[in-house]
């Protein structure tokens, strides 16, 4: 089961996890609004006792930053919580992020502290730790995953990035960068944060996982490598620096571990693709 | 006569070296067959020169299996190991356990000295017992280093004495032991004995995460830090014997277990350790760079890997295994299939079952997508790259160490990952 099933992410997940032949029931906010006031009455009536529950529903920054979303988000906490209380299942695994931790922190692993800056972050630790109460009384297995900076043909958020990028460079348009785009991050391809909650689920995998590729980049090698998927033929454009530079690297020794074998999507190919894609769309 | 109680790796080496110094010596340790092994002339550890210094002074050794073969000693020293729990914390039972035997057998003014590594406060706890039998007990501060233990033991460059009341002169049989080392002998209370060995130790640990810190630093700038600890070591400040070989990490058991000891030290009295908790985290860090590298040029790029290691043990010239990163990195690579080889170090039965364990080197090798050299062997040091190249089928040497020849591996058509060695600028 597959909460939030119209988003970015989750929907990458449906789509996996069906290729693979699991049985997925996707329930976008449609069907069942987290925020009702008896959404967790309705989700236990859902849930079957081997069902595995995977939660990405969240009301994203670009929905709001203000108080009022941050408490929407903790209602959505608050009812799934009650829901897994009263009808315990096989396995849960949340899609949280890594803004849980401090905008400062340039070199992040799982133990790093988790002491968000923003309400969405606060928001994404809150609702772990709801789920971590609520399943300790029936000691159901917890997967909390935190994936970096996301990207793919289907994001909706149009965030700075990747996805921004792309779809500039399918329009024709210039490139912007903030600053010179020095700033480094780890982008991480939709598609394999999708096969990495298949792995979780096949692996009943507890615990807390990063997901990053432990390969960060610059802001302007990703410009550059949208800009060679359409040709070489759109302007990058920077900007004069308004913020200072900060890096984000990420240590991913515990995913390695977890998992030896599992192969990012090269940037340039995840790139590519995502133009190629969003080329055949328009 | 000197006693030695608890044949451990520290006690075997310890008892010997008394040997050489003309010393009689009786060695005690409760396990029959350890003794047994011992009379016989069979050693139970692998260390560097000490088959040698046993046979040499043989006629001056004697083992025993009863705590009674320590009656005419003038001098015992307490050697047992000290177990740890996963958190690292020792269990001292064994060390209570053995004082006591010790103090039950010997002669009134018998000086019981305790080798064994103990958390400060703990020798002061036994006094009480001891010198009801009438014995002196002191706390002394072991300095093995595995690998090199026989020459410590033989030439040490100090004696750390832990005393009840330091302003008061030594026992003289021990005076008289120790003298014959010609060394310095450092007599201090017990506490400041037991906190001095500790400190030592933290010494180290922050002179090996500090260089692992910076070697990394070296990668990623294309620096090379073997360029820049000879710098260093002509620092008097910093020193010629300073650890400043780029290193995975903390490695063994004993700067492990004192890190934990200053934890629990400082939570007990309010003291920030906050640092410790770094080293302990850059430590473990360090300690997966092999993993990180193997994972980026080999597992994330080719299908059915197959993995060549040498080394198990973690440091060279010794068997242990404990916290050994080479150990660390078999169990993270659980499902990938590893042929791996060691001179002395073996795996218990059925621990890492994608562990293919091979009698040579150049065996491990055979149809390998890379070679992890985790222990820096001397042997390894001595391959044939040329034969290396034929019997892999991948290119990457990851050489942590770096025990080969950068310019030889070069020529082999290899490609190596070396710590503390970045890419070299391109102008």
């Amino acid at each position: 089961m597959v909460l939030g099933a119209r988003g970015f992410v989750a929907a990458a997940v449906i789509a996996r996890l069906s290729r693979s032949g699991v049985s997925v029931l996707g329930l976008p906010a449609a069907d069942l609004d987290l925020t009702a006031p008896d959404a967790g009455a309705q989700l236990a009536a859902l849930l079957l006792p081997d069902d595995v529950l995977v939660f990405v529903s969240a009301l994203t920054p670009d929905r709001g930053r203000d108080i009022a979303t941050l408490m929407k988000n903790l209602q959505m906490g608050q009812q799934v919580s009650a829901a897994l209380a009263a009808r315990p299942c096989a396995h849960v695994v949340y899609l949280g992020t890594d803004a849980v931790y401090p905008d400062a922190a340039t070199l992040v692993r799982e133990s790093t502290c988790a002491e968000p800056g923003s309400f969405h972050g606060t928001m994404h630790v809150v609702r772990e730790r709801m789920l971590i109460e609520a399943l300790r009384v029936t000691a159901t297995p917890l997967t909390r995953l935190r994936p970096s900076l996301l990207y793919g043909a289907a994001d909706t958020h149009n965030g700075y990035g990747p996805n921004r990028f792309a779809r500039a460079a399918v329009a024709g348009t210039p490139i912007a960068l903030f600053g010179g785009g020095e700033e480094q991050r780890d982008h991480v391809a939709v598609g394999d944060v999708a096969a990495i909650v298949e792995r979780v689920i096949a692996h009943r995998s507890t615990g807390v996982l990063n997901i990053a590729t432990g390969r960060s980049m610059s802001f302007r090698a990703l410009a550059d490598l949208a800009r060679d998927a359409v040709g070489g033929t759109v302007e990058i454009t920077p900007s004069p620096r308004a913020n200072p530079v900060t890096h984000r690297h990420f240590d991913i020794t515990n995913l390695i571990s977890a998992f030896p074998d599992f192969r990012f999507t090269d940037p340039r190919e995840g790139v590519t693709a995502m133009v190629r894609e969003l080329a055949t769309a328009r | 006569m000197i006693g030695f109680g608890g044949l451990s790796h520290l006690g075997l080496v310890s008892a010997v070296a008394a040997a050489s110094k003309g010393f009689e010596v009786v060695g005690y340790d409760e396990q029959p067959a350890l003794v047994a092994e011992l009379s016989a002339g069979r050693l139970p550890v692998h260390e560097p020169g000490l088959p040698d210094l046993v046979s040499e002074h043989a006629a001056r050794l004697r083992f025993a299996a009863d705590p009674s073969a320590l009656a005419g000693c003038d001098v015992v020293f307490v050697a047992i190991d000290v177990p740890t729990d996963a958190a690292d914390r020792s269990d001292l039972t064994p060390v209570s356990r053995l004082v006591g035997q010790v103090a039950a057998v010997v002669a009134p003014g018998t000086s019981i000295v305790v080798l064994s590594q103990v958390h400060p406060g703990f020798t002061r706890s036994l006094r009480p017992g001891a010198e009801a039998r009438g014995a002196r007990l002191y706390y002394q501060v072991e300095t093995l280093i595995f690998g090199r233990a026989v020459h410590q033991a033989v030439n040490p460059e100090r004696f750390m004495v832990g005393c009840a009341d330091p302003a008061d002169t030594l026992a003289p049989a021990l005076a008289a032991f120790l003298g014959a080392f010609g060394c310095p002998v450092l007599p201090m209370r017990y506490e400041s004995a037991e906190l001095c060995k500790i400190s030592i130790n933290m010494f180290l640990v922050s002179q090996v995460v500090t260089t692992n810190m910076l070697a990394e630093i070296c990668e990623g700038i294309g620096a090379e830090w073997r360029e820049i600890a000879p710098a260093l070591r002509l620092d008097r400040r910093i020193g010629p014997h300073a650890y400043l070989g780029a290193g995975l990490g903390v490695g063994g058991g004993n700067l492990q277990r004192d890190m934990a000891t200053i934890r629990m030290l400082a939570a007990a009295h309010g003291a920030d350790a906050a640092l410790v908790d770094t080293w302990a985290s850059l430590s473990q860090y360090r300690r997966d760079w092999a993993l990180r590298t193997v994972y980026r040029e080999v597992l994330a790029r080719v299908q059915a890997p197959v993995l060549a290691v040498w080394g198990l043990s973690y440091k060279e010239d010794t068997q242990s295994t404990r916290n050994s990163p080479s150990v660390h990195l078999l169990t993270a690579l659980s499902g990938i299939d590893v042929r791996a080889y060691d001179p002395a170090a073996v795996l218990p039965d059925g621990a890492l079952p994608h562990v293919h364990r091979v009698q040579s080197a150049l065996d491990a090798c055979r149809g390998g997508d890379a070679l992890l050299i985790m222990t820096p062997w001397r042997e390894f040091g001595e391959a044939s790259l040329a034969a290396v190249a034929n019997a892999l089928r991948g290119r990457s040497v990851i050489d942590p160490f770096g025990v080969l020849d950068p310019a030889a591996v070069h020529a082999a058509g290899l490609t190596h990952y070396r710590l503390g060695t970045g890419p070299a600028p391109s102008c």
